[in-house]
């Protein structure tokens, strides 16, 4: 009875499903007399039920050892697809921060969305998307990995088009459904090659089938780059990172959860696969290179972003990026740190810039101003989260940065730029945004700024209180995933002066910010050059143009050429020559307003005349 | 034949409207099945009214200052089965009292908005507040952190209070509509906009107070000395952010700032009741559904029956209740543009019409995108 | 037993054909619905009967007919044809009861009905060649007439088309059944007796080339499939339901059935090119499926696509992918004949089916969004995402043949992928946005709309999450098929090391 939440821990995914159909009749609308709340009522009990499950569960799991739970849930021929769910810290540990993150942002929701109609709705998408999300953190079949990475595409699908008769909504819900859907079909196709070359499905057996794996390098290069797909997708990585830019017409209590933890879902099943990426070192260089470029790229579009939750979004593809690298080195217990500190701050970040565009209906940053002294839970926590970000104060980042540089892993110079160059240009865009929202003389827009009601303020500062509390694990617990450091090379040079290189550039970056010139209301540099990179970047590297004139235009053009291929060609050659000939003239130019008996009579005689034909024929043939 | 005292008919888009107020009628057609809508909407929404300004000034009087008010919608009479029925949801949705309390709030304009600017406010507020919050350390540090944070909220509670204040007025005004409705003493369009007009006559100086009660001792918030009057100061504020401007629906515009669809200039904001499309009213990010909501459960019997004929049945009751809320919307903005007009529109003075007919151009310049085609359509 | 499934909706038939006019049409609705509801207990009834560790055919039964043809009335049942009777009898009790309650002759309309009934599923019972041909064709009568008189504008010539495209299909399958009885010299059209005849490589790939075509154009593959999108966009709701959900798998079951099971040598050596063909159709329909602007025409189109994968899988021949195969049949049966049934009520409700006309049907108030939302729900189930089941028989399909067709698999795939590209952009025109003003108008939706799709539904998501109901009924049984004629599971090591063999 004492481990009675530990042996079920595998009952936490189902909280949230068991929400979300509970929602039900409101969300459908059989119930229309009185309001839609109570489904949002019920999905956060049984949010706040999963939480106090896995919470239980969780300490429970302390100095247990890890186990597997099979469930047999497929079996034909010799095919075995079994649904296995990991017992350990790591797992529920990540289920944890799942469960708690969408517990705070269902509450937050319950004041953000106070007057939207269509609340349970929302919140049993919420609950559903919690499922597949909780689902991931202790799944251990890459198989039901993929199929709850599908299921966090169709909800985030649904959650992108809540507001599905705006317009915008509608094509970012489209492009963010397609956007994943590419990379997980690639992954499917690696999976099913996977599965094909004789690997079991389980990321446990993987790590065991890759150190006998019967493939060679040219087909593992392959899957891992297949493999590689559905985690580009999903983390919103350079090629396909744009959707997470345009989700930002959703409502941003789901902005929370996308930005923290559903982000690090795609991440955290790519630290999974990384024996597979061992197998293949172009894999690895490839997986690298995404991460790259991804973190500089979007880093320096974050900068010229006007709009308050891309600036932000940005720079989650940017984090995620660095995560890409850290698993690209093989350096899981990093990429599982970054994962978590980033969730809590980016967590943090966008519950504050949601009680902004709450309380001024906008989000362009630069018609904003001087709400810090109105609005004290908003401006603590997005200090809290910026600085938990940025290595530069002694928090999240900061610590995880330290633990990266404390001569447990393999550090090269070009990493260490990296780093530098993309904690700089972070610290810039946040004491940029920072200026131009909390600080200055308040504008119009921002002149009436009431702090937030309870139901968001709450969730704002427990999760600013975590923030703080935060550092403690990468302090604590920096080996997560393997059980001794893998290095001691503390006193290299390079990893002497790391530190205090990556705090520079966080206090670069702060200068730059502090000082840049701002532009406000709708200003545009006047600068030609200038004006072109502010473009530039603010238009994402007009990625969004050259997808329109490569991939859609091409499905566009060849569908439009099929289709006339369709009608004209084929249509007409099979009808023309092929029957119409046969059946030439009125023979078969039926009137249907006529005695229909008539007609059963005409074709079942000859369809019978049509056999006997036959018939006579092939006895002819036999006597 | 040149007649000069006679004014030339106005080249106005909209001129059908002017030539319409000029001669006496209403921006809603007149006929008998208008009044009919106009007056069984705006009972249900006197109703409505009623409770949300009961509940406004409740919270502005007994929740001051308090940062967890729970029971805030409750109006202090908590008890269990008001609590089931309160989660049930089951109940009056005052989220939309609250958000057409913080639209005006941020919008700002008259009187109130540029007095709780003042020193003056700024001293009663902190009175209040060193009474509210004495021996409370931690909230009086953080305000001293913070020094805006308390004011804004005790300035946000006034507008709860003057708000509350103005509905009343209203809601009192489209009862008596009515009870006149229901004796037969209402026959037209025109008829209804003079009724409305005489209430906000009548009450156009009522003066707007606010003071609460802080441990046994009055504190007033806004005093009678600051001179803030029921018409030019909660009345023209409240027409003006909700029904011209109002706030843009997240289910229809895009707040994307690089979109550029919501204007630079709050001025230029035309998201109020007289423009918003009562299509997708009942569909996801559309505020005015809660006020729709509200209403559908005090619609009078003749009214109802109007609505049950409609193709869908009562499917569609809400977006045929915003149709018919938004006509009588237009019926209070006539009497809003008769009562501020510089001189009475059924005037014959040559000079007076000029200037009248440049008053009423001015409106429907506004006007022209608003949904006054649709409804006489 | 089984020839009760022929029998009773037969004798129906003739017994409503003949029926009093006194009776209105709702009334002839409620009496078929009964039948077709007895049918569908039956069916359940034979299926907790059926013993699936049993190879082989069960419930057999024998009639010696006409003697001198070498015509028998042979029934069985065995794991590939159970799914698919089940699917029949279901899909005829929802196509039955969301008819027109006013619709002009209902007694011939649901005689019809039932006859198609008794064609198909005879179709699937049939245990020698011949009378499955006689099924075969009987079924296409009753099928001309329902989209000749109860049909869209151009009704005559899509129903033309269709008989005209379907009775090429019947001679040649014919042809091909009288040629292997030829070459095999049988006494009979028996079906086992057939299979273990030995018939050379170079006599088996004409006849099987016949037989493709044949079943091709039923099925159907490109380049045969111009009749299919006319004949969807022209049949009524329920008829489009039952031509997508059952019809359609009238060819690829004779495919499995008649192909794999006759000419097992020349359709593995042919299966590398059926693979490519399957690809092709599929890449083609997916691609077709974009560019249309009415939404019977992408659903249309998109069985096109879907139905390739059950040539893709079938010609793997593997244990698996036979499985796959059956999986898919049944998936697709569901999936097409709710979004058809879907877009019915679009087409009944706003009088139009195209994408540029139709806007923001979800609208609460006014529009349609429970349509809406269980259409969604059927695209992502086309699109195979998890949890439907459209997912594990696609995953089944690809997981099966890509050790063999690796890259006419790959391309399969990525016609799934696009699946999610037709079907998101005409939901998005169709169900996002602002309601179109030129469809405000729309009258209320009932339950009775409502309640087929939701009972479709429910079978799309529990087939989804437990596939082991749906495969249960197969597995064992195709096993023991495959050991007598097909390949094993093939990994591609295994595949590797064949090769080197």
């Amino acid at each position: 009875m004492n481990d009675f939440f530990l042996q079920t821990f595998w009952f936490v995914p189902f909280y949230g499903l068991i929400g979300a159909a509970l929602t039900l009749p409101w969300s459908s609308g059989t119930i229309r007399r009185t309001g839609p709340r109570p489904g949002a009522y019920i999905n956060l009990l049984m949010t706040f039920l999963a939480f106090v499950h896995g919470t239980v569960a969780f300490w429970q799991s302390w100095g247990q050892p890890t186990h597997q739970l099979v469930f047999h849930w497929f079996q034909a021929a010799d095919l075995d697809l079994s649904l296995t769910v990991e017992l350990s810290p790591v797992s529920l540990g990540a289920m944890e921060l799942v469960t708690g993150i969408c517990l705070l942002a269902q509450i937050y929701g319950l004041g953000y969305l106070e007057k939207d109609w269509a609340l349970a709705r929302f919140y049993g998408l919420m609950g559903f998307f919690e499922a597949a999300l909780s689902g991931i953190a202790i799944s251990d079949s890459l198989f039901l990995s993929y199929a709850l990475l599908e299921m966090m595409t169709l909800s985030t699908y649904l959650l992108v088009g809540f507001w599905y008769a705006q317009p915008l909504v509608v094509k970012a819900a489209k492009d963010a459904f397609l956007t994943k859907r590419v990379g997980d079909l690639i992954l499917l196709m690696g999976i099913v090659a996977l599965s094909s070359y004789g690997a079991g499905l389980d990321f446990s057996e993987l790590e065991t089938w890759v150190e006998t794996a019967p493939i060679s390098t040219w087909t593992a290069t392959w899957i891992g780059l297949a493999l590689i797909a559905g985690p580009t997708g999903k983390c919103a990585q350079f090629p396909l990172n744009l959707w997470l830019d345009e989700a930002m017409e959703g409502p941003n209590p789901a902005g929370i959860i996308r930005n923290s933890v559903v982000v690090s879902m795609g991440a955290y099943v790519l630290i999974k696969l990384e024996p597979i990426f061992t197998l293949s070192p172009i894999a690895s260089t490839v997986l690298i290179a995404i991460g790259s470029v991804t973190a500089v790229g979007a880093s320096l579009m974050a900068i010229a972003q006007i709009d308050i939750k891309r600036a932000l979004s940005h720079s989650t593809s940017a984090y995620l990026g660095l995560v890409f690298v850290a698993v690209g080195l093989g350096h899981v217990d990093i990429a599982f740190l970054l994962l978590f500190a980033h969730a809590i701050g980016k967590a943090l970040m966008f519950m504050s810039i949601g009680s902004i565009i709450l309380t001024t209906s906008n989000q362009n940053i630069t018609e904003m101003g001087g709400l810090w002294s109105r609005m004290p839970a908003t401006t603590t926590a997005f200090v809290v989260g910026g600085a938990s970000l940025v290595a530069f104060l002694p928090m999240g980042i900061f610590w995880t940065m330290q633990r990266w540089m404390s001569g447990s892993w393999e550090i090269s110079g070009g990493l260490l730029a990296l780093l530098m160059l993309v904690n700089a240009l972070t610290a810039l865009n946040f004491t940029r945004v920072f200026r131009l929202v909390f600080l200055g003389d308040p504008h119009p827009k921002t002149r009436r700024t009431p702090e937030v009601a309870w139901p968001m303020a709450v969730p704002m500062v427990a999760l600013t209180v975590v923030a703080v509390l935060v550092p403690a694990v990468p302090i604590r617990w920096s080996l997560w995933l393997s059980p001794i450091a893998p290095l001691e090379n503390a006193d290299l040079p390079l990893i002497r002066v790391a530190m205090p290189l990556l705090v520079l550039s966080g206090v670069v970056g702060c200068t730059i910010g502090a000082k840049l010139q701002l532009r406000r209301f709708w200003a545009r540099p006047s600068d030609r050059t200038q004006r072109f990179f502010q473009d530039l970047l603010a238009y994402d590297f007009y990625i969004e143009r050259v997808y329109e004139l490569t991939v859609v235009w091409l499905v566009v053009t060849s569908s439009k050429l099929t289709s006339w291929f369709d009608r004209y060609v084929v249509d007409g050659a099979v009808n023309f020559v092929g029957l119409a000939t046969l059946f030439s003239g009125q023979a078969l130019k039926y009137n249907v307003s006529g005695q229909s008996q008539f007609y059963v009579l005409t074709i079942l005689a000859g369809a019978g005349v049509l056999v006997l034909v036959a018939m006579g024929w092939l006895f002819g043939l036999q006597w | 034949m040149l007649s000069a005292d006679k004014i030339q008919p106005s080249k106005h888009p909209l001129a059908e409207y002017v030539h319409r107020l000029e001669s006496g009628e209403a921006l809603l057609k007149d006929s008998p099945e208008n009044v009919l809508e106009v007056v069984g909407i705006l009972k249900s929404y006197g109703i409505v009214l009623d409770a949300y300004s009961r509940n406004l000034i409740y919270i502005s009087k007994n929740q001051f200052l308090v940062f967890f008010p729970f029971f805030k919608y409750f109006n202090g009479d908590v008890n269990f089965q008001k609590l089931f029925r309160h989660w049930w949801h089951d109940r009056i949705n005052f989220e939309y009292a609250e958000y057409c309390m913080k639209a005006m709030f941020w919008h700002g304009g008259g009187g109130l908005d540029s007095y709780v600017d003042t020193p003056e406010f700024k001293q009663l507020a902190e009175a209040a507040i060193q009474a509210k919050f004495k021996n409370n350390i931690f909230i009086l540090g953080l305000h001293k952190l913070f020094p805006e944070f308390l004011p804004e909220q005790v300035r946000m509670m006034s507008y709860y209070s003057a708000l509350g204040q103005f509905w009343r007025v209203m809601s009192d005004m489209f009862m008596s509509l009515s009870d006149r409705y229901d004796r037969g003493e209402i026959k037209t369009i025109p008829q209804v906009v003079q009724h409305i007009l005489d209430g906000l006559v009548a009450d156009a100086s009522k003066p707007i107070t606010y003071a609460v009660k802080i441990k046994g001792k009055t504190y007033d918030i806004l005093p009678k000395s600051a001179g803030l009057t029921f018409l030019m100061d909660t009345a023209v504020p409240y027409v003006e952010a909700v029904f011209f401007r109002g706030t843009p629906f997240p289910g229809t515009i895009s707040y994307n700032a690089q979109a550029y669809q919501i204007p630079l200039y709050q001025s230029d904001f035309t998201y109020g009741a007289l423009y918003a499309d009562p299509l997708p009213i009942g569909g996801a990010g559309i505020p005015p559904t809660q006020l729709m909501q509200d209403m559908r459960h005090f619609i009078p019997e003749y009214l109802h029956a109007v609505f049950r004929k409609s193709k869908r049945n009562e499917d569609d009751l809400r977006v045929q209740i915003c149709q018919t809320f938004q006509k009588s919307m237009f019926c209070v903005t006539t009497a809003a543009i008769k009562g501020l007009a510089p001189y009475p529109l059924e005037t014959t003075d040559l000079e007076q019409q000029q200037a009248n007919r440049q008053y009423l151009e001015t409106w429907m310049n506004r006007l022209i995108t608003s949904r006054v085609e649709n409804v006489n359509g | 037993m089984l020839s009760a499934l022929i029998w009773i909706p037969f004798i129906a038939a003739v017994l409503i054909g003949f029926g009093p006019r006194s009776l209105d049409s709702r009334q002839y609705r409620s009496i078929s619905t009964i039948v077709s509801s007895i049918l569908l207990v039956l069916t359940i009834a034979i299926a907790v009967q059926f013993d699936p560790s049993q190879p082989g055919m069960q419930f057999t039964e024998f009639v010696p007919w006409v003697d001198w043809l070498g015509l028998n009335y042979q029934l069985g049942l065995d794991g590939l044809s159970l799914p698919l009777l089940f699917l029949n009898s279901l899909l005829t009790v929802i196509a039955i009861a969301s008819s027109s309650p006013t619709l002009d002759r209902p007694r011939f309309y649901y005689a019809l009905i039932l006859l198609l009934n008794v064609g198909v599923t005879g179709a699937f019972l049939a245990q020698d060649l011949l009378l499955f041909f006689l099924f075969y064709e009987l079924e296409i009568i009753p099928l001309y007439f329902l989209i000749a008189i109860w049909g869209g504008q151009r009704r005559g010539y899509a129903a033309t088309k269709f008989l005209i495209y379907t009775a090429v299909s019947g001679i040649l399958i014919l042809i091909a059944f009288l040629g292997v009885v030829w070459v095999a010299g049988t006494e009979s059209f028996d079906y086992e007796q057939l299979r273990s005849a030995a018939i050379p490589l170079k006599t088996q790939l004409p006849l099987l080339i016949v037989l493709l075509i044949g079943f091709g154009i039923k099925v159907p593959f490109f380049p045969f499939h111009t009749w299919l999108p006319d004949a969807h966009v022209e049949a009524s709701t329920p008829v489009s339901m039952l031509l997508a959900g059952v019809l359609l798998k009238l060819g690829t079951y004779g495919l499995l059935r008649f192909g794999i099971g006759l000419f097992l040598e020349a359709w593995a050596y042919l299966a590398p090119w059926l693979a490519i063909w399957a690809a092709v159709s599929a890449l083609y329909g997916a691609s077709c499926a974009i560019a249309q602007q009415d939404m019977k025409k992408v659903v249309a189109y998109s069985s096109i696509a879907h139905m390739a994968f059950v040539l893709l899988a079938a010609a793997a021949t593997t244990r698996l992918s036979l499985l796959a195969a059956v999986c898919q049949m049944v998936s697709h049966g569901l999936i097409s004949a709710l979004l058809f049934f879907l877009v019915g009520i679009v087409y009944k409700k706003a009088k139009t089916r195209d994408v540029n006309q139709l806007r923001g049907l979800l609208n609460p108030e006014r529009g349609l969004p429970w349509i809406g939302s269980l259409m969604i729900l059927g695209a992502m189930a086309s699109a195979g995402i998890p949890g439907m089941v459209g997912f594990i028989a696609e995953f089944l399909i690809f997981r099966s043949s890509f050790p063999l067709f690796p890259i006419p698999t790959l391309l399969c795939m990525v016609g799934t992928g696009l699946t999610a590209v037709y079907f998101l952009l005409m939901i998005n025109k169709v169900f996002f946005g602002r309601l179109s003003d030129a469809v405000t108008d729309l009258p209320p939706v009932r339950w009775g709309d409502r309640i087929p799709a939701i009972v479709l539904s429910l079978f799309i998501i529990v087939l989804g999450i437990v596939p082991n109901w749906m495969s249960r009924w197969s597995e064992p049984q195709i096993a023991s098929l495959v050991t007598d004629y097909g390949r094993p599971h093939v990994s591609v090591n295994e595949r590797v090391s064949m090769t080197r063999d």
